[in-house]
């Protein structure tokens, strides 16, 4: 037996052992007799007998196991590489340090780009998840940076770099600003903006033009400001991919971008809480504007109610928040949207923010006039029955509020005189203190009584040409000690994280206001610990308005973490009016900010 | 990096292979511009040899599925000019077989160098763990290796380009000459990285083809 081979050449297929079959061939010798018995016999022989058999052989069975090169399915994609914005700058030598300034090593920490949840088309997501890291733009786009930023700023500009609709609503001082222009920066340079709309507060803008000179030098910034045919050709000048507006003024010229059918592929908005209002003017122009990308950066994403959130979002997405959403179902469908971090998860090596309540009980002319001031409100508007409007009780608020900074008849203040000590002690120690109040007539006040420790103020009557050399005057003059600040003026887009302490002589209607004045000195680039010191008088209106304050506290902690509701949130007309026990007449107010 | 004669700078491809517990083997090939922007990216559906094939090209298998199979498909795909293409898993590297390209093994801490895991890399095979390693217990959670990780193998020759630890089969010693040449200019690039990119982008393509 042997292995049978398939002579064919359609290749060497095996083929199992087969037996095969081989017939057998019978020989038969007869036998001879004696004497011629050999030669008869041999001539009589006729041969011997042969039986033939036929060999059956049968073709073997064989198994054929084709190995055939599988046609191997494969996805492809391709990307267009635009190109971007081309600055003009001075030629780089082989190691020249500057390229990499303050950008992490490659071979460090990467922070990659992830694809939001709305885009939906796989290639669209694939472009975004194999962008490399922002590190690595920032190093082979020659981008240099003059600080090296912390590790959640790099995500806060990984999570506005592929999105078309985002907010950033970290808390104050975590830079917003630089995250923003960055983000702007990296897609200028990648091609995938050439102009930029950045609209924020008036009192703003040249803080804007500086952070843009900080963190952008190469992109120019065109501020549209001046009569309305300057504005004209400014509006249509393309030199620069980034204008700068304010507020009011594009209401103003809102019929000009129109008529000049300008587009923009991004609008950032600052201080988004300025839209927060969907029947303003404001929102209205920002609304109209025809861009690709919007943007919105707050840290107050909701300051009095979710209905705050809903008139952002009008902006960014029409009609994906509503107001019948209860928070919780807001905040979820929101998440995408939004990014939101504080100092206390983020910056844990930011020096500490301590306060202290002064809780003062008012002098005895203050509490006079006080009384007297409360009495006289309560009876009038108990006399006006249903004709008390929420007008009528905040002008009570107010002249109660201002009896508690200031006695108008003999100009006491407990407030003061515990101010005036604490602020020897911060001058004595070489330190700087801001104080913030809502009226500039306490400032003014406060300015004539600390005259010897030369205070700079900072206010709505101060001219805006004057503002920024003020805020250079209070930074490096080591004789100013003091700055007051209006929380209207001073609020907010201010760096002054040298200043170690923070005094609220009166607060706020809202918390989160109160948290943008603290945060302009404790923010990044804060030395020490800042003290923030929260002046409270006794037995007052400001402690009943403090219990509605710590309430809108816990609305924000709703939206924004997965806290429920403990109690009904919010300023209500029964609540305003409740502050004197007065029985309200309406239903609920928009806003009490 | 060089310039091309045709005018736009020739890009640089990544080629990895991989491994799916289920699925079998997908391939990913990325190809980058100088300024390691993606220009194109192309990946396979999963590849898994059938019992006949393991048995039939036996100690072949690997050089069939990761070089002809998958890399020569891939790579045929890119319609760029390219400097070379780079690999993290060394059983690609027999791709150099089938393409006129300088093909490099980039070697790092976790590159799969005949499959060893290197040091600080979790090993997830529990029992050679506990083989290679009587002391160890494996618990629930990953054990890691204190060991150092295994440098190249003999096989292959190994050199450096920047920071970067590059290997070419020894029998391609040549090409060794040619990527050093044409990346000379490559500066502070880490070539390991755009590995995880290719990594994230099939686990994202999977997701979308779940969804």
């Amino acid at each position: 037996m042997h292995d049978a081979l398939d002579g064919s050449t359609s290749g060497f297929a095996w083929k199992p052992h087969q037996q095969v079959e081989v017939s057998s061939f019978a020989t038969e010798i007869p036998v001879a007799g004696a004497d011629n018995a050999a030669w008869s016999g041999a001539l009589s022989r006729t041969g011997p007998k042969v039986t033939s058999d036929t060999l059956q052989n049968t073709v073997a069975a064989a198994v054929s196991l084709p190995i055939v090169a599988q046609s191997l399915r494969v996805a492809s994609y391709r990307f267009a590489c635009a190109a971007g914005w081309q600055a003009e700058r001075p030629p780089t030598t082989k190691g020249d340090s500057r390229r990499t300034a303050n950008v992490p090593a490659p071979f460090g920490t990467r922070t990659r780009i992830r694809p939001p949840g709305d885009i939906v088309k796989l290639e669209d997501r694939l472009f975004y998840v194999l962008q490399p890291s922002l590190e690595s733009l920032l190093r082979e786009g020659a981008l240099s940076l003059p600080a090296q930023p912390f590790g959640y700023q790099f995500e806060g500009i990984a999570f506005l770099y592929p999105r078309y609709c985002a907010v950033l609503a970290d808390e104050m001082g975590l830079g917003k600003t630089m995250q923003a222009i960055t983000a702007i920066r990296l897609l200028l340079h990648a091609g995938e903006l050439s102009n930029v709309l950045l609209i924020c507060p008036k009192p703003l803008v040249t803080n804007w033009q500086r952070e843009f000179a900080a963190w952008a030098e190469e992109l120019p910034v065109m501020v549209v400001e001046g009569d309305r045919a300057r504005r004209r050709w400014q509006w249509q000048r393309n030199e620069a991919p980034i204008k700068i507006a304010n507020y009011e003024l594009l209401h103003r010229d809102s019929d000009l971008i129109a008529e000049l059918d300008l587009h923009f592929d991004l609008v950032l908005l600052d201080e988004a809480q300025r839209i927060k209002n969907r029947t303003s003017v404001t929102s209205h122009a920002v609304r109209e504007l025809p861009r690709r990308r919007s943007w919105a950066l707050t840290g107050t994403p909701v300051e009095n109610s979710p209905q705050d959130l809903v008139g952002i979002f009008e902006f960014l997405a029409p009609g994906y928040l509503n107001d019948s959403m209860k928070p919780r179902r807001m905040g979820r469908a929101a998440s995408d949207y939004v990014l939101r971090r504080t100092k206390d998860r983020v910056l844990t090596e930011l020096p500490p923010k301590m306060f202290r309540d002064a809780e003062l009980e008012l002098s005895a002319a203050q509490r006079h006039s006080y009384q007297l001031a409360e009495d006289e409100g309560v009876l009038r508007l108990t006399e006006m029955g249903d004709g008390a409007t929420i007008q009528h009780v905040f002008e009570l608020v107010l002249r109660l509020k201002q009896i508690c900074n200031f006695d108008p008849a003999t100009g006491d203040s407990s407030k003061f005189e515990r101010l005036a000590a604490d602020l020897d002690e911060v001058a004595a120690s070489g330190r700087k203190a801001i104080i913030f109040s809502q009226w500039v007539s306490t400032l003014e006040t406060l300015a004539e009584r600390l005259a010897p420790l030369q205070p700079v103020q900072y206010h709505g009557k101060v001219p805006q040409r004057q503002r920024d050399a003020l805020l250079e005057q209070f930074r490096s003059d080591p004789n100013h000690h003091v700055m007051l600040l209006s929380y209207g003026a001073g609020g907010v887009g201010l760096n002054l994280q040298f200043a170690e302490y923070v005094f609220l002589f009166d607060r706020w209607w809202n918390p989160a206001v109160e948290d943008q004045a603290i945060n302009r000195a404790h923010r990044i680039g804060a030395a020490g610990p800042v003290t923030v010191t929260r002046f409270l008088a006794l037995d007052t209106i400001e402690q009943r308005i403090d219990q509605v304050l710590r309430e809108k506290r816990e609305l924000f902690d709703t939206i924004f973490s997965d806290v429920e509701p403990q109690a009904k949130l919010g300023l209500t007309h029964q609540e305003i009016f409740g502050l004197f026990k007065l029985r309200c007449p309406n239903g609920p107010i928009d806003t009490a900010a | 990096m060089t310039t091309s004669e045709s005018g736009s700078p020739p890009g640089l491809g990544f080629l990895t292979v991989l491994e799916h517990d289920q699925l079998g083997l997908v391939g990913g090939y990325l190809v980058l511009n100088v300024h390691g922007r993606p220009l194109e990216f192309h990946c396979t559906a999963p590849v898994k040899a059938n019992r006949a094939q393991q048995i039939l090209f036996g100690p072949t298998l690997d050089s069939y599925l990761y070089g002809e199979q998958i890399g020569q498909t891939l790579l045929g795909k890119c319609s760029l000019e390219l400097l070379g293409v780079c690999t993290d898993v060394e059983r690609a590297l027999s791709v150099r077989e089938y393409v006129s390209l300088p093909v490099s093994l980039v070697l790092t801490d976790s590159a799969a160098v005949d499959g060893h895991s290197a040091i600080g890399a979790p090993t997830t095979n529990a029992d050679e763990t506990a083989a290679d390693h009587p002391g160890l217990t494996t618990g629930a959670g990953p054990v890691w290796r204190v060991d150092a990780a295994h440098r190249a193998a003999p096989h292959l020759c190994e050199f450096s380009i920047g920071a970067n630890r590059l290997a070419v089969p020894a029998h391609r010693q040549d090409d060794r000459e040619t990527i050093t040449g044409r990346l000379e200019n490559l500066g502070e690039f880490d070539l390991a990285e755009p590995f995880q990119r290719i990594r994230q982008a099939v686990e994202e393509a999977h997701r979308s083809g779940r969804a």
